[in-house]
């Protein structure tokens, strides 16, 4: 039982915004669709919902072809970036709305909204507008509404793009805990490459509307596919030196070491994390990010080596990664 | 800050308040040919003759009919109007551009083409009934009739302004409300009473009281189309008030119809808008 995705394809007049696109989670997985804008990210979330149409392809749920069926009967609980709330609605009044249409009696409509809004905490603001919420607020109930639906399937559409940095991290266990909670799958579209490692189970890289690797967070940080990869996930950036007969090496920061007899470089400038902090530098083979614990003092002349196993060796055309 | 608005309350005093003061100085006077044009204290003598005034009254009623019809009628054709030019399809720029032609016609002279249209029996329409084997209709000096035929030239000209509000409500209306909806299955017809009757609401009270506030004062296209008649059935308010001070050069009493007939329309105002704030009340439920 799953959402499963075949070969998707979407065209706009002659271009790919998305091909080949073969995917499958699982119930009570979360899958982060991630990717710069415009890597066709959305679009996939609105293919799967049917508010867009493939041209190629086709989408399953639970081994029922659904590429042709109506949005409505595929009944997807969907989360949008602006979280579409009706603003002349309140609170309980946006979550009734969905069960009205339909057909819910309302008795029953009444019962399920006091429940949802339960769920969600949000049981003092049922007859609140929308405008009178926070951020935070406004997004549990828009989760609530998709939760509402009963759905087959949940897709999340950058849920917490429009919240602040501290309450995307406060929420994160919340909104993992409440749409999973009924064991379906789940596809969280989001650009955050650490947000979508701290939530998902597997993540999928999607670059100009092809999939460039679908792994788990550890596997993707440790065994990029590709350079695009290891550059995409990960912070501070991975390191790429300069290509060498056909071969593109890259280390992450945290694998330098400062070691006598290493690579000569200058300290161009130092960032403070907290538990770490970040040194810029300046060496023959370009500029270096290192990554070293907060108490380390600055020697009086820096030179670097990193342990061969940490290094990644890409194709220097291809970009493809390259068997150890 | 407030210094700022000085200029403009300036020019407001000028243009609005003073002249309106000086018309209720004017309708406390008698102020005609009678009087030498002199203006002479009458102690409400005006006022009076305006309350039993029957011509004043049906005149009143006149315009009343004119303005809740013609308004009524272009709201709804504006919003029709409106929700197909928000739709894509091809040529909707260029159908959005002509659209607006009426509005950008000087009344004077889309009021002579309507006179024109309407000639008994010369113009367009009884020609094309006269080639259909229909008698030419007296459009025009029907009492009965003619006062259609304004409302439909007002109509003519003015639902594009209207339109062109209701598009900007339409199109402040994010599409995500109405994919949410459908996701849940909600039919076009929900959407529209769901979503966008209501988000619109308040474009549609703006396009109400300007037109309403417009409409009321109609001088122009009834002077140049019927000159107020026949047997002044399509006299309005503002037609009155001028032909008191124009042709019976009766100044007191021409101030006196144009602040009786102010007085009513600030009426009619508050009672459409007392309605449209009720309605806004009634949302927020399901």
């Amino acid at each position: 039982m799953s959402l499963k995705l075949n070969n998707l394809g979407r065209r706009i007049d002659d271009r790919w915004i998305l091909r080949h696109l073969d995917l499958e989670i699982q119930n009570g997985e979360c899958l982060a669709l991630v990717g710069a804008s415009g890597c066709g990210k959305s679009t996939t979330l609105r293919i799967i919902a049917g508010l867009d149409q493939a041209d190629e392809g086709s989408i399953s749920i639970d081994g029922i072809d659904v590429t042709s069926t109506a949005a409505v009967d595929r009944k997807v609980g969907m989360v949008f970036q602006s979280y579409a709330l009706f603003p002349h609605l309140s609170v309980a009044a946006n979550l009734e709305l969905g069960l009205k249409v339909r057909g819910v009696a309302p008795s029953e409509r009444q019962q399920r909204v006091r429940q949802i809004l339960q769920l969600v905490q949000l049981e003092e603001r049922a007859s609140q507008k929308p405008a009178q919420l926070s951020g935070g607020q406004r997004q549990r109930v828009a989760l609530a509404r998709a939760l509402l639906r009963d759905p087959m399937v949940y897709l999340l559409d950058e849920p917490m793009s429009n919240l602040d940095a501290q309450l995307r991290e406060e929420l994160r266990p919340e909104l993992r805990r409440l749409v999973l909670r009924d064991q379906k799958p789940v596809v969280y579209v989001t650009h955050d490459q650490h947000e979508a490692m701290a939530i998902a189970d597997r993540i999928a890289v999607l670059r100009d509307g092809q999939i460039e690797q679908v792994a788990n967070p550890i596997e993707l940080y440790k065994h990029p596919a590709s350079l695009y990869v290891a550059e995409f996930i990960g912070r501070p950036q991975i390191n790429v030196l300069p290509p060498e007969q056909g071969v593109i090496k890259a280390i992450r920061p945290e694998a330098l070491k400062l070691q006598a007899g290493g690579i000569a470089c200058e300290l161009l400038h130092r960032e403070w994390l907290g538990a770490s902090q970040i040194w810029q530098l300046k060496s023959h083979l370009g500029p270096l990010r290192m990554l070293v614990g907060s108490d380390q003092t600055v020697p009086e002349s820096i030179q670097v080596s990193w342990a061969p196993e940490q290094e990644h060796r890409f194709n220097a055309r291809s970009g493809k990664r390259l068997a150890a | 800050m407030l210094l700022l608005l000085v200029p403009a309350a300036i020019l407001l005093a000028l243009v609005f308040v003073a002249p309106m003061l000086h018309y209720v100085w004017l309708s406390a006077h008698a102020n005609s040919v009678l009087t030498g044009l002199v203006p002479i204290p009458n102690q409400g003598a005006n006022w009076i003759r305006l309350v039993s005034d029957q011509r004043f009254w049906q005149d009143a009623g006149q315009t009343l009919r004119f303005t809740v019809v013609s308004v009524s009628l272009e709201v709804l054709l504006a919003l029709a109007i409106a929700l197909l030019l928000d739709q894509r399809w091809r040529g909707r720029g260029a159908a959005r551009a002509l659209t607006l032609i009426p509005w950008a016609l000087p009344t004077t002279v889309m009021a002579l083409g309507w006179r024109w249209i309407f000639n008994t029996p010369y113009g367009p329409l009884n020609q094309t009934a006269s080639l259909l084997g229909v008698a030419p209709l007296n459009i025009l000096s029907n009492p009965a009739i003619t006062w259609m035929a304004t409302v439909l030239a007002d109509v003519w000209k003015t639902t594009p302004f209207a339109a062109l509000i209701l598009l900007a409500g339409l199109q402040t209306i994010p599409t995500d409300l109405y994919e949410a909806l459908r996701l849940e299955g909600a039919s076009q017809r929900t959407c529209f009473l769901r979503i966008t009757l209501p988000l619109l609401k308040p474009y549609i009270a703006l396009a109400l009281l300007f037109r309403l506030a417009q409409a009321f004062g109609v001088f122009d296209l009834v002077q140049v189309m019927t000159g107020g008649g026949p047997a002044s059935s399509t006299e309005s308010l503002a037609l009155y008030a001028y032909i008191n001070a124009m042709r019976f050069l009766d100044f007191g009493y021409s101030a006196t119809v144009m602040i009786g007939s102010f007085i009513l329309l600030l009426l009619l105002c508050l009672i459409s808008w007392s309605f449209l704030i009720r309605l806004q009340h009634r949302t927020g439920r399901v």
